[in-house]
């Protein structure tokens, strides 16, 4: 399949903080990768590198092409048009994302004028197509309504129908069920499948959640404090996770879903580190049972075998 | 929608109702007489009390009172004790002025205040001039502002006149004065609301959608921080409906707050109750108009009106 998203070597620093470190991960057409980990390790930046949306006095290191697009070597005013028409990008807290003061129809609709020039009457009914397509029932009568007469659900599917009005290759989305019920969510999750599955169209999913994962992804990408840890294929990984990390965070889970059967759940100790105070070397050895000393003094080269990558001197498993 | 308004109009008497019973007894309460006010020399007892017996100021003050509600409730102002004229008619004379000055005003704050709160809010070059010559006009009283402008563009350059009047030309100064002393607050207003919602998500969404940043700006930022400015319009409007003394002086401006001030120095009870009243009644109304206009500008706020 075609490469629609090609990460090399992307490190991201605001000033003396650097946020990400040595990314390199690819997301190709059909496929849907997602993105995993804690708070502050960094998920959002790298969503947003690949948007180029970082806000300024972000330094960025690497290459960044979407869909043979070299974002970082064009200059920024060429890159919005990509956006929306190359790119369709629900950003975090999706809930906010409507503006209150215009009808939903309308802020699907501003989509076809600006990239594509349509007549306001026009563009309103590629709208209502536009919602339609992402099964919001009464298509022409919701797209009058003001966002806070709509559902949390309904919401996130007028969101999911702006970014992916112009059919976009690929979808970025950036933890945008956190909010909705778990039966919402599973409503989103299946139709974002089915419209990647229609539309042969990339996604890239973030999400500290491993049920979203399971639910949603064909491929994993494991963050940590800034490092890419652990990468492949979502069914191996939740199997046969090879980073403690990885095997940390499955085994959470695992746990939540056999639910209180008189044992304590299983928790990873201690905290995530701050962008500020990363630990040397690799920096889960802190937290890390696997540790011995050199895990301290250098991160380690990522092994690669099959379709799976992994960044740890003493990788889980069995690696044939 | 029927139900709102009519409760909003007897909220809107009732207000009314309070401020002329307020008025009425504070003019009991400061010192000074009236017939004194009106008579030429020292008038002997018996002159004093027939002057009393035909203005009404006889009687009780509730009687007073009761007879001023009765009247005005027929439409009738009464009669001012020095012009003799009815106090209706003698308003009626200033309104159009002061219309004319209090819009002129309010716009002139708008075109001013606007484009200075947008460009703050957008370029951090500007930001440091324009704050500065916001602080400025926010120090300068209005007096101040006024005169510099008579003798600036009135006496010096002679682009307008300086001798008064009600004319298109005499309006430009006394409105541009209103404008620049409302201007800081108006650019305030608008830098911290384009702020907020530049900062929104809704804009991060915008931009993600990937439109022209200047479709953002208008289409998403600017209906954010119409409600709050159709607000303030709408409070300095009534404010200024009411009269702006100290410009009317400057300028010669022959508007309401002229009037209420020479009706207040001879102690004409009547006429500063009409004024009072009027003004009282700009602010009551433009209060409405306003919650109308908010509910058409913010969907929000029209839940629950069915």
């Amino acid at each position: 399949m075609r490469t629609i998203v090609r990460v090399q070597d992307l490190t991201v620093a605001y000033r003396h903080l650097r946020v990400l470190k040595d990314i390199s991960l690819e997301v190709k057409a059909g496929e849907i990768l997602a993105l995993v980990g804690e708070t502050g390790s960094g998920k959002t930046t790298l969503a947003m590198a690949i948007a180029r949306l970082l806000p300024p006095g972000a330094t960025v290191r690497g290459r960044i092409e979407v869909n043979g697009h070299d974002l970082y070597a064009m200059p920024a005013a060429a890159v919005r048009p990509l956006r929306g028409r190359l790119i369709g990008l629900v950003p975090q807290e999706a809930m906010a994302a409507l503006n209150p003061v215009l009808p939903v129809g309308a802020q699907v609709a501003e989509v076809f004028q600006t990239h594509l020039g349509f007549s306001a009457s026009e563009a309103w009914a590629r709208a209502v197509e536009a919602l339609a397509r992402v099964q919001i029932p009464h298509p022409e009568r919701v797209a009058r309504l003001y966002p806070h007469q709509l559902s949390g659900g309904m919401r996130q599917r007028a969101i999911l129908a702006m970014a992916l009005a112009l059919h976009p290759p690929l979808l970025i989305a950036d933890e945008p069920t956190t909010a909705l019920d778990r039966l919402t969510q599973g409503e989103i999750l299946a139709l974002v499948r089915q419209l990647q599955a229609e539309s042969g169209m990339a996604v890239l999913w973030i999400t500290h959640d491993m049920g979203v994962v399971a639910a949603l992804a064909h491929r994993v990408a494991v963050l940590y404090a800034g490092r890419l840890v652990e990468l492949g294929p979502c069914s191996k990984i939740l199997s046969a996770p090879a980073h403690p990390y990885t095997e940390a965070l499955v085994r959470t889970y695992r746990d939540l879903i056999a639910g209180g059967r008189g044992e304590p759940f299983y928790a990873i100790p201690g905290h995530p580190p701050s962008p500020g105070q990363r630990p040397s070397g690799c920096p889960f050895h802190p937290r890390c049972p696997y540790r011995q000393d050199r895990c301290r003094e250098r991160f380690p080269e990522p092994l690669r075998w099959g379709e799976r990558m992994v960044a740890c001197y003493f990788p889980r498993g069995d690696l044939g | 929608m029927a139900r709102l308004i009519g409760i909003r109009i007897a909220q809107g008497l009732l207000t009314l109702l309070g401020l002329i019973v307020l008025t009425f007894l504070v003019q009991f309460v400061i010192p000074g007489d009236p017939v004194r006010m009106l008579a030429p020399r020292t008038p002997s007892a018996e002159v004093a009390q027939r002057i009393r017996a035909q203005l009404g100021l006889d009687r009780l003050w509730w009687e007073q009172l009761g007879r001023y509600l009765i009247r005005v409730a027929q439409g009738d102002l009464g009669e001012s004790y020095v012009r003799r004229q009815p106090v209706a008619r003698l308003i009626a004379g200033r309104l159009p002025a002061t219309a004319a000055l209090a819009l002129a005003g309010v716009v002139a704050e708008i075109l001013i205040g606007f484009p200075i709160g947008v460009a703050l809010a957008l370029s951090s070059r500007l930001r440091r001039w324009l704050s500065g010559l916001n602080l400025i006009l926010l120090s300068l009283p209005t007096f101040v502002i006024g005169l510099a402008l008579l003798l600036a563009l009135g006496f010096g350059a002679r682009l307008f006149p300086t001798t008064g009047g009600a004319g298109l030309r005499e309006l430009i100064l006394p409105a541009l004065t209103l404008g620049l002393a409302g201007t800081p607050w108006y650019a305030g207003v608008v830098r911290d609301r384009l702020e907020e919602s530049l900062g929104s998500a809704y804009v991060r969404m915008a931009v993600a959608k990937g439109l022209p940043n200047r479709w953002i700006l208008f289409r998403h930022c600017f209906p954010h921080v119409f409600p709050a400015l159709v607000t303030m319009a709408g409070m300095d409007l009534s404010a200024y409906l009411s009269g702006v003394v100290v410009v009317e002086t400057i300028f010669g401006w022959p508007g309401i707050g002229l009037l209420a001030v020479q009706g207040m120095q001879t102690l004409d009870r009547p006429l500063v109750m009409g004024t009072v009243l009027v003004g009282g009644a700009a602010v009551v109304l433009l209060n409405g108009i306003v919650d109308m206009l908010r509910m058409v500008l913010d969907p929000r706020t029209r839940e629950g009106l069915g």
